[in-house]
């Protein structure tokens, strides 16, 4: 246990213009479509911030646990199209932290890439069972 | 050996999908300021990228660099770095030693030539034509100049193969000396450190290799993206700083309460580096989060600033001896001229008598 | 390897530092050793000791006499300003406090800087309001000499350049420092040797001049 502990962890504020940027973001994607990002990890942003932030976005209808070089999380907020996406690296720590205003996050699809090499290893399968069989 | 396979057909061989790709690229984008567009773009480029040879020269150092590089322990994201890169020749990590080392450097030099990309650690010795260090009978010197000849890009990892570092701390006795001192007619990226934030180096090769250039450096051959931010400006110690609240000593009330490090010799406000906003070992904490101030080791000659506990502010030679020795001086020129006065006085004296 | 900064935190401060305490005691000490011609008049009845004359001179003129208040009221109080906006930089701030710690080891407490830039900022308006009040005043403008203008140079220069490196505007903290610590070593080399020196000399001018007016009796 540390006997000091320096870690910042009052409310700095940033969560205010945070918000208002998110709103921001929200409405032009509501419009035209537009989608953004926002990286939570380069603000400058201490533990209590992220846990506020989290409280006042909340949780809405989805929530993906991904398992993808380690584990990663990703929830939409109460706020439709306002995703929290949590990738986890080694040792459990958080790797990198994002807001992304957008329909479905890009990781979530499945890339051509992937599906033509699932498709090919599906076929695999069946060939050698018919084979078996 | 050149590989004709992309990594995106490499890593799906072995079940690593594309997302992995885009997660990955996100780490790194976000540690790069770069946004979640790069973090795509990254990826797709990273997928048909092919395995990028690199040979990693290891000088006069202590391996604390190599150890900031691998440092995760289970297999995870930070290290797929390892599947990005085939690193042809590293004398701590690889298996081969000796003759058969020297044989795998040769083979990926002759294999990816103008293709590999050169990593060096630790200083060069320059003196006695490079005798303090050598490597299977031929000195660092010879050895860096040989393998950096067909090299497409050279990355100095570490402030002592940026810019000589402790062992070139004064009086320097090996001349010892950094890369970009030898090498002119490379294109060089520096990673200084003591060691380095291992995104940093990690970040930096996959953003050559993702997009085939070089990242934009500062005037100290530095990447922008980790070295572009002052630590006194991202610290969460600054408003003390500025409330003018300090902690005098260590174990004072002032550190117990978290106070700025300035009078204890933090050398935060010259510095640039990532600590302040990347921190370390995943993001835990950094030193001036554990009460230390910065030593600025990102910064050349860090080592010879007159001390890492004397403050900023402070003259870095003595002061004391030299004031003294010229009030002496000024007090004996004093008399001096006092006496010259005089006698012009008495010699006036005595022509307005006579 | 070596930098702009610590160029200037190594030879050029111990090099001005040391040009700074020769001349200044070079310049005392020749004055007190200076030939002086005796007073050969009777002291007057009444006069008090000299030593007294001198310290009330000294305070006296801190303030102009009332009848011409209103005539100088300007310099007076732009002069007031500057000088108590220096003192209070100069003393006052945590890195200039840290400055004098390392060479003499006494210390005291800082002002918060947001106090510090606000005296700061006050300071550089009164000095250049001096320096216009200079130029606009045809008297003054015909007896200012070239030592005027070097001195006000010296004098602004630390405070802009300081002001710069404190709130990181312009160039990099590093190099601001390392400017702003090489003006300061400009402004120790030309101490000595021009008007600044009225540091150390307004004491004995000012006390000198008052024992001898007592001495004869002259009451200002
Ligand atoms: S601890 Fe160091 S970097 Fe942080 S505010 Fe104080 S001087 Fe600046
Ligand atoms: S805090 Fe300063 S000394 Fe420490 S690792 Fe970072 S740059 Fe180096």
């Amino acid at each position: 246990m540390n006997l000091i502990d320096n870690t910042p962890s009052a409310l700095t504020g940033v969560n205010d213009s945070l918000l208002s940027e998110i709103a921001d973001r929200l409405g032009e994607f509501a419009q035209t479509g537009q989608s953004a990002s926002i990286d939570l990890r380069s603000l400058p942003m201490s533990d209590a911030d992220r846990e506020d932030l989290k409280e006042r976005l909340g949780h809405g209808e989805v929530m993906v646990k991904l398992d993808v070089a380690g584990l990663s999380e990703i929830w939409e907020t109460s706020f439709a199209g306002v995703w929290w996406i949590r990738h986890f690296g080694g040792d459990d720590q958080i790797a990198a932290e994002e807001i992304n205003i957008v329909s479905v996050p890009d990781i979530l699809h499945a890339h051509q890439a992937d599906a033509r090499a699932a498709a090919s290893r599906l076929s695999k399968i069946i060939q050698e069972e018919r084979h078996h069989g | 050996m050149a590989e004709p396979k992309t990594l995106g057909q490499m890593l799906e061989a072995r079940g690593i999908s594309r997302r992995a790709f885009l997660k990955y690229t996100s780490y790194l984008a976000s540690s790069m300021a770069l946004g979640s567009v790069a973090a795509k773009a990254m990826a797709e480029n990273l997928a048909s990228a092919r395995r990028q040879s690199v040979i990693w020269l290891s000088f006069q150092e202590c391996t604390g660099c190599t150890e900031s590089f691998t440092r995760s322990v289970s297999p995870t994201l930070e290290e797929l770095i390892f599947d990005f890169i085939s690193l042809d020749y590293h004398h701590t990590l690889q298996a081969a030693s000796g003759e058969a080392a020297e044989e795998a450097r040769h083979i990926a030099m002759r294999e990816n030539k103008g293709k590999y990309v050169v990593v060096v650690d630790g200083s060069i010795p320059t003196k006695l034509d490079g005798a303090y260090s050598t490597i299977a009978g031929i000195s660092n010197l010879q050895m860096l100049e040989e393998t950096v000849k067909d090299a497409a890009a050279v990355i100095a990892v570490g402030t002592c193969a940026a810019y000589g570092g402790i062992p070139a701390a004064a009086p320097n006795p090996t001349g010892a000396v950094g890369v970009d001192q030898l090498v002119t007619d490379k294109a060089i990226i520096n990673i200084p450190g003591c060691p380095p934030i291992p995104e940093a180096m990690t970040g930096t090769i996959s953003y050559i290799l993702s997009f085939g250039k070089l990242p934009e450096l500062d005037h100290l051959k530095r990447p922008i993206a980790y070295f572009g931010d002052n630590i006194h400006d991202r610290c969460y110690r600054r408003p003390f700083y500025e409330r003018g609240l300090f902690a005098k000593s260590f174990d004072d009330e002032g550190a117990r309460k978290g106070w700025c490090l300035y009078e204890v010799g933090c050398k935060g406000p010259i510095t640039y580096n990532a600590c302040a906003t990347l921190k370390w070992n995943g993001g835990i904490s950094f030193p001036i989060q554990s009460g230390h101030g910065c030593l600025g080791c990102s910064e050349p000659n860090f080592w010879d600033k007159g001390g890492f506990y004397k403050p900023l502010p402070a003259p870095i030679r003595d002061i004391g001896k030299v004031a003294a020795g010229a009030a002496v001086a000024g007090a004996a020129a004093g008399v001096v001229s006092a006496a010259v006065g005089r006698a012009k006085k008495k010699s006036a004296m005595k022509e307005g008598k006579s | 390897m070596t930098d702009l900064l610590d160029f200037a935190r190594g030879p050029a401060l111990q090099f001005s530092l040391a040009v700074f305490v020769f001349g200044v005691v070079w310049r005392l000490v020749s004055l007190l050793f200076m030939p002086r011609l005796k007073d050969k008049s009777v002291k007057r009845s009444g006069a008090k000791p000299a030593l007294i004359a001198a310290v009330a001179e000294f305070f006296r003129r801190m303030l102009p006499k009332p009848e011409f208040a209103k005539r100088t009221r300007f310099t007076t109080i732009n002069g007031w300003v500057f000088h108590v906006g220096l003192t209070i930089i100069i003393l006052a701030f945590a890195p200039h406090v840290l400055f004098f710690k390392s060479l003499t080891g006494l210390t005291w407490p800082a002002l918060p800087n947001i106090v510090i830039f606000a005296v700061g900022g006050v300071t550089v308006v009164s000095l250049i309001l001096a320096l216009s009040h200079r130029l606009s005043s045809p008297v003054l403008k015909l007896i200012s000499t070239l030592d005027d203008y070097v001195t006000w140079i010296v004098t602004i220069t630390p405070v802009l350049t300081g002001l710069a490196a404190a709130s990181h505007v312009g160039l990099r903290y590093e190099t601001l420092l390392a400017i702003h610590i090489l003006s300061i070593c400009a402004l120790f080399v030309w101490f000595p040797f021009g008007k600044l020196m009225h540091g150390f000399l307004v004491f004995l001018t000012r006390g000198e001049m008052g024992a001898q007016l007592n001495r004869r009796g002259i009451e200002l």
